[in-house]
C-alpha cells in the first residue's frame, strides 16, 4: 500500500513538472503549428459508452504528444456520428472540409464502412480502433488504416481456450455485427483443435438469458462458456449463470469485460470470468508510454483505464507521430500521411504496430485478462501473462 | 391547395391557378438547384442528401396518412425491404442499379401485402401492427444469412452508375437523382390527390361507413395506398442503400426510418405534399448543423422539444403556418378552398 | 427436456410478471384516455435512475428509492397529462406524436444527466441465486415478481371499488355520458396519469434490481407494453397480467426449444396473430377494428 503511494506520488510530480515544462515551452514558443485531427464517434444511442470511452483515450494521447512535441501540436475536432452511416459520411466530409489533416473513425463496420470510403474519395487518411470486419480490407483502400481486427479478437481468445484444452466449449453470441463475426471465426478455430462447439446467437433485446444457459446446462454440458457480446449483455448472462450454476469450469468473454470498471460496479458477479485485456490490474505496465498513459489518464478522467480507451489511445498515438513526420519533411499538405503511416513499427500496450499494404496490423493479437479479488491478472498468451489462470474458476 | 403543391396541380385547376402554380413550381426548381449553382461543399451536398431520402420516406409516410388514413410506426420495414432487395438484385444477379431501384421498390410492395390484415385495424393498433412487421423483417434479415449476409450485413455491391458521362456516385450527382425522385413521386402524390380516387379516399378518412354505403370500396383503395407508400419508401430504402454502399439489419431496419418521417411530416404539415418534404430538410439541416453545435452529446433533445411545440401550437406544421400567413393576404379564397380539401 | 421446459415456464412467468408492471400504467392510461402514452417506457426508465442514484449515492437497497421515484416520476406524469390534455383536433393521433416526442426529451435528458454507461444493481442480496426444487431464479426477479402482483391486486380492488375507480371506468367507457353524470372527466384523467407515473416509478425501480437499464431502453419498453396491452385487450387488470406472462413464457419457451435468436420474433408474431384473430385481445371487452 505504502510503495503503491509512493509510486503514485513520485509519478504525479513527474507529471506535473512534465505539464509545466511543457507550459513554460508553449510560452517560449508559441509559433506551433498546430494540426487538427478529425474524429466520429457515436456519443448518443446504445453505442455512447464506446465512443465516450474511445474519446477519453484520444484526449490522453493528444496530451501526451504536445507535451513532447515542441514544434508541432495536434488538437481534435470531434463529431457524434449517431452510429448512422450517412451522418458518419456527413462528419467525414465536414471534418476534411475544416480542415482536419487526418480522421480517427468510431465504432462497428457498418459506420467505419462507408465513412472510411469517404475519406479515401477526400484524400484523407483513416484510421479507426472500432471495426473489425474482413471485409473493410479486402476493398484495397490506400489510406485506410486500423490497428484491431476480427483475427486478433479471435487468436486470443482460442489461444487460451487451445490451452486448457477443454472437451466441449459453448458460445452465446450476439446477433450484432462484431460478435457474430467474432463467434463463427471462434466456432472454426475450435473445432479445428478438436474442440466441440455448439453456438447460441442471441438477439440484442434478450434480457433474461435463464433459458440459454439452462440449455447448455442440462444439453450442451460445456467445460466453458464463451460470451460474444456486449457489457449489458455479460451482466445479463453471468446473473443467470450464478443463479442456475450449470457445471463449467470457466467463464470467458470478450471486449469490455477485463475492466476494472466492471468489477466495481458487480463484484459479485465478475471474480475469476476472463475477457480479452491489455494491461493487468493494478496497471503493471513496464513501458515509459503506458505508465504515462495510466497516469495521466486517471488524472483527467479520475478513473481507471478503460478498455476501448487503450485501443484509441495507441491509435492517436501512431496517427500524432505520422502526422509530425509528415509535417517535418513537408509531405503533409502533399498526401504524404498516408506513407508515412504505413512506416509505422514501434512497441505499444497492444504489442508491436505495423500496417500491411491493406492497412490491416497484422500484429494484432489480445492478451486475456482474468478477474481476481480486484485485479486482473494477464493469464494469456504466456509471454504477457503475469500470473496463472484459475482453472476451474467461476464467479459463484 | 396552389400555396402547398408545385405546378403539376395545374391540369385541373384554373388558368389562373395554372399560372402561380407555374411560378411556384419554377420557384421550387430554382431553390432545389440552388446548391448545385452555387457549388456547395460535398458536405452540404450530403447533408442534403441525406435530407432529401428523409423527404421521400416522409411523402410516403405522408401519403398513406393523409389518402389511406393509416398512420405507420413501421416505415422502416419498407425501407428495409427496399434497400435489402436492391443491393441483393445488383450484386448477385447483376441487375444494373438504377433497374435494381425501382425493383426494390417493387419487391417493398410485395412485402406490404403480407401485411394487408392490417388494413381492418385501427388507429394506434395498425400503427403498431406494421412495427411489428418491421421488428420481424429486420429479424428475418439477420437470420437468413445465406441470402443477407446476416449480421455481418452486406458491402462491396455497386453503387450508382455513371449515366451520360455524369457521375451519378458523385455527391452533387447522387443529389440530383435523389432530387429527381422526391418531385417525381410528388408529382405522382399530387395527381392522385387531385384524381377521383383521391376524392373518394378523402371521403373515407372522414366516414368509412357512409362511403360504404355510396358503394366505395374502401378496403380496396386502401390496399392501393398501402402499396403505393411502400414503393415509394421501398425507392427511398435503395437509394440511399446504393449512395451508402453497406447495410446490415440493424441500419437498415432501424427505427429511425420509422421515425424521422413522422417528425418530419408532421414537423412539415403532413396533410399537405410539400409539407413533408421540407419539413424534412428543415428538420434534417436543423437537428445536424444547428443542434449539433450546440449540444454535441444528446442534441436529439431539441428535436424533441421543436416536435412537442409543433404538435401543441401549430398542429399542421410548416405548411400551415405558411397558409395562415398568406391567408391574412391575397391568397384568401384558395387556402379556403385547400382547406375543405384537407 | 422436461426439466428444461419447466425452468423456461418458471422464468416467463416471473420475467413476465416485471413486464406486466412495466405495461400496467400504459394500459391504464390508455384505457382512461385513449391515449397512447408512447414515453411511458422512459418514465419506467427515469425510475429505474433514480434507484440508481440512490444506490450510488448511498449504498442503500436500490428498494429505498422508491419515494424519490414517486415524486420525480409522478411529477413528470402530471407535467406530460397537462401537455397532452392541450391537444384539441385529432387527439388520437397527436398525443401519439406529443408523448413520442416527451418520450425523446426524456431519453435524451437521462443521457445528459447520467451519461452513456449501463447500470444495474451491485446488491449481492438480490442478486444472488433462490431455489424452488429444481427451478431456479434470482431473488431482485422474485422480489419484484411478489411487488408485481401485490400492485396489480391494489390497482384491481381500487378500480372495482372506489369512488374514482368507478369514475375512471365510466370516463373510459363514454366520455360524455360520465361528465352528464357529474364526473369532471379532466380530472379522472389526471388521477389516471398519476396513477400510471405512480406504477411506472414500481416497475422502474424493480426493473433496475433484476435487469440492466441504458438511456436506449426506453423505447423498447414502450414497445413491449403496448404489445401486452393488445394481448390482454383493453380494459382487463387480469388481462394485463395474463398477457404480460403470456409474452413470457413465450420467448422463454422460444429459446428453449427454437433458438434465442427468434425471441423477439415469436414475441412479434404472437401479437400479430392475436390482433388479426381476436379483435378483442385475449381478455377485453371492446372492439378495435375501424
Amino acid at each position: 500500500m505504502v510503495r503503491k503511494m509512493i509510486a503514485s506520488a513520485t509519478l504525479a510530480i513527474a507529471l506535473t513538472a512534465g505539464a509545466t515544462g511543457a507550459k513554460a515551452q508553449d510560452a517560449g514558443k508559441p509559433e506551433a503549428q498546430t494540426f487538427t485531427i478529425g474524429a466520429h464517434m457515436p456519443l448518443t444511442g446504445t453505442l455512447a459508452r464506446s465512443g465516450q470511452a474511445f474519446n477519453e483515450g484520444m484526449q490522453v494521447a493528444v496530451k501526451m504528444c504536445n507535451a513532447i512535441s515542441p514544434k508541432y501540436q495536434v488538437k481534435i475536432d470531434l463529431i457524434d456520428d449517431e452510429s448512422t452511416p450517412a451522418k458518419a459520411v456527413s462528419a467525414v466530409e465536414k471534418l476534411a472540409a475544416d480542415g482536419s489533416v487526418a480522421i480517427i473513425g468510431g465504432y462497428g463496420s457498418n459506420i467505419i464502412g462507408p465513412a472510411s470510403d469517404a475519406s479515401d474519395k477526400l484524400g484523407k487518411v483513416y484510421i479507426t480502433a472500432g471495426a473489425v470486419s474482413d471485409e473493410l480490407t479486402k476493398r484495397g483502400l490506400k489510406t485506410f488504416f486500423r490497428i484491431n481486427n476480427n483475427a486478433g479478437y479471435e487468436r486470443g481468445i482460442a489461444t487460451l481456450i487451445g490451452d486448457l484444452k477443454p472437451q466441449k466449449v459453448s458460445i452465446i453470441a450476439s446477433t450484432k455485427e462484431a460478435p457474430a463475426l467474432l463467434a463463427e471465426g471462434l466456432e472454426k478455430d475450435l473445432e479445428a483443435k478438436g474442440i466441440k462447439v455448439t453456438v447460441h446467437k442471441f438477439d440484442p433485446a434478450i434480457t433474461d438469458f435463464k433459458p440459454i444457459i439452462n440449455k447448455i446446462k442440462l444439453q450442451d454440458k460445456p467445460d466453458i462458456i464463451m460470451m460474444s457480446a456486449y457489457e449489458n449483455d455479460y451482466v445479463g448472462i453471468i446473473r443467470a449463470a450464478k443463479v442456475l450454476k450449470p457445471n463449467v469450469k470457466l467463464m470467458v468473454g470478450t471486449w469490455s469485460l477485463a475492466t476494472p470498471k466492471m468489477y466495481t460496479e458487480f463484484p459479485d458477479l465478475m471474480n475469476n470470468v476472463v475477457g480479452t485485456s491489455f494491461l493487468p490490474f493494478p496497471v503493471e505496465v513496464k513501458s515509459e508510454e503506458g505508465k504515462k498513459f495510466a497516469e495521466v489518464y486517471k488524472q483527467t478522467y479520475n478513473k481507471d483505464i478503460e478498455y476501448l480507451s487503450t485501443l484509441s489511445f495507441v491509435e492517436t498515438m501512431v496517427l500524432c507521430e505520422a502526422i509530425f513526420r509528415a509535417a517535418e519533411d513537408g509531405s503533409l499538405e502533399k498526401g504524404g500521411l498516408a506513407e508515412q503511416m504505413r512506416k509505422t513499427d514501434r512497441d505499444s500496450l497492444l504489442g508491436r504496430i505495423q500496417f500491411d499494404a491493406t492497412g490491416d496490423n497484422p500484429n494484432f493479437s489480445l492478451s486475456m485478462g482474468q478477474h481476481r479479488d480486484g485485479k486482473i491478472v494477464l493469464v494469456s498468451p504466456k509471454s504477457a501473462a503475469n500470473g496463472e489462470v484459475v482453472y476451474p474458476g467461476l464467479p459463484w | 391547395m396552389s400555396v402547398t403543391s408545385p405546378a403539376t396541380s395545374a391540369p385541373v385547376a384554373s388558368s389562373r391557378f395554372q399560372g402561380r402554380g407555374a411560378l411556384l413550381g419554377a420557384g421550387l426548381v430554382i431553390l432545389a438547384l440552388l446548391p448545385l449553382l452555387t457549388g456547395a461543399s460535398p458536405y452540404m451536398l450530403g447533408l442534403l442528401i441525406s435530407a432529401l431520402i428523409l423527404s421521400g420516406l416522409a411523402l410516403s409516410w405522408a401519403l398513406l396518412g393523409n389518402l389511406g388514413g393509416m398512420v405507420s410506426f413501421g416505415h422502416a420495414a419498407f425501407f428495409g425491404v427496399g434497400s435489402y432487395a436492391s443491393a441483393l438484385l445488383a450484386a448477385k444477379l447483376g441487375v444494373p442499379v438504377l433497374l435494381a431501384i425501382p425493383l426494390g421498390g417493387v419487391v417493398a410492395t410485395l412485402s406490404s401485402i403480407a401485411m394487408l390484415p392490417a388494413l381492418r385495424l385501427s388507429g394506434p393498433y395498425f400503427a403498431l401492427a406494421i412495427l411489428a412487421y418491421a421488428q420481424i423483417f429486420r429479424i428475418l434479415a439477420t437470420e437468413l444469412d445465406w441470402l443477407t449476409g446476416g449480421a455481418a450485413g452486406l458491402q462491396r455491391y455497386p453503387g450508382l452508375p455513371t449515366l451520360f458521362g455524369i457521375d451519378l456516385a458523385d455527391r452533387a450527382g447522387s443529389y440530383v437523382v435523389v432530387l429527381a425522385c422526391v418531385v417525381l413521386f410528388a408529382v405522382v402524390y399530387v395527381l392522385l390527390r387531385k384524381s377521383h380516387v383521391g376524392t373518394a379516399l378523402r371521403a373515407i378518412a372522414e366516414s368509412e361507413d357512409a362511403t360504404r354505403v355510396v358503394g366505395v370500396n374502401a378496403t380496396l383503395l386502401k390496399s392501393w395506398m398501402l402499396f403505393l407508400s411502400a414503393f415509394i419508401a421501398g425507392v427511398f430504402g435503395a437509394l440511399n442503400a446504393h449512395i451508402i454502399g453497406f447495410l446490415e439489419p440493424d441500419y437498415a431496419f432501424s427505427g429511425v426510418w420509422s421515425v424521422m418521417p413522422i417528425i418530419a411530416a408532421v414537423f412539415g404539415g403532413y396533410r399537405s405534399v410539400l409539407g413533408p418534404i421540407f419539413g424534412a430538410v428543415v428538420i434534417y439541416l436543423f437537428d445536424q448543423v444547428i443542434a449539433k453545435s450546440l449540444i454535441p452529446v444528446g442534441h436529439q433533445i431539441l428535436l424533441g422539444i421543436v416536435l412537442a411545440i409543433m404538435v401543441l401550437l401549430a398542429p399542421n406544421g410548416l405548411a400551415g403556418l405558411v397558409r395562415r400567413f398568406f391567408t391574412k393576404g391575397q391568397f384568401n379564397k384558395t387556402s379556403e378552398k385547400s382547406h375543405a380539401g384537407a | 427436456m422436461t426439466d428444461l421446459i419447466l425452468q423456461a415456464l418458471f422464468s416467463g412467468v416471473l420475467i413476465g410478471g416485471v413486464y406486466a408492471l412495466v405495461a400496467l400504467g400504459l394500459a391504464l392510461a390508455f384505457g382512461a384516455m385513449r391515449i397512447i402514452n408512447l414515453a411511458h417506457g422512459e418514465l419506467v426508465l427515469l425510475a429505474a435512475y433514480m434507484a440508481y442514484l440512490v444506490e450510488s449515492r448511498t449504498g442503500l437497497d436500490p428498494y429505498w428509492a422508491i419515494p424519490l421515484a414517486l415524486v420525480v416520476v409522478m411529477a413528470v406524469s402530471w407535467a406530460l397529462f397537462v401537455l397532452v390534455d392541450k391537444i384539441k383536433d385529432h387527439r388520437e393521433l397527436n398525443s401519439l406524436i406529443l408523448t413520442f416526442a416527451i418520450g425523446i426529451i426524456l431519453t435524451n435528458a437521462i443521457l445528459l444527466i447520467f451519461a452513456s454507461d449501463m447500470r444495474s444493481t451491485s446488491s449481492a442480496f438480490l442478486q444472488d441465486a433462490v431455489s424452488f426444487g429444481d427451478l431456479f431464479a434470482m431473488r431482485g426477479e422474485i422480489i419484484a415478481f411478489v411487488l408485481s402482483v401485490v400492485l396489480m391486486g391494489v390497482l384491481w380492488w381500487w378500480l372495482k371499488s372506489s369512488w374514482y375507480g368507478r369514475a375512471v371506468r365510466a370516463v373510459s367507457s363514454n366520455r360524455n355520458a360520465a361528465r352528464l353524470m357529474g364526473i369532471n372527466p379532466a380530472r379522472i384523467e389526471t388521477v389516471s396519469f398519476l396513477v400510471a407515473g405512480a406504477l411506472a416509478s414500481f416497475a422502474g425501480v424493480a426493473l433496475y434490481t433484476m435487469s440492466v437499464v441504458q438511456p436506449a431502453t426506453g423505447h423498447a419498453l414502450t414497445v413491449k407494453a403496448f404489445i401486452i396491452t393488445v394481448l390482454a385487450g383493453v380494459g382487463s387488470i387480469p388481462g394485463v397480467f395474463l398477457g404480460a406472462v403470456l409474452l413470457g413464457v413465450t420467448e422463454a419457451l422460444t429459446v428453449t426449444l427454437a433458438s434465442s435468436a427468434l425471441q423477439e420474433l415469436a414475441g412479434m408474431v404472437l401479437f400479430l396473430l392475436v390482433l388479426f384473430l381476436l379483435p378483442n385481445g385475449l381478455f377485453g371487452a371492446r372492439a378495435r377494428r375501424g
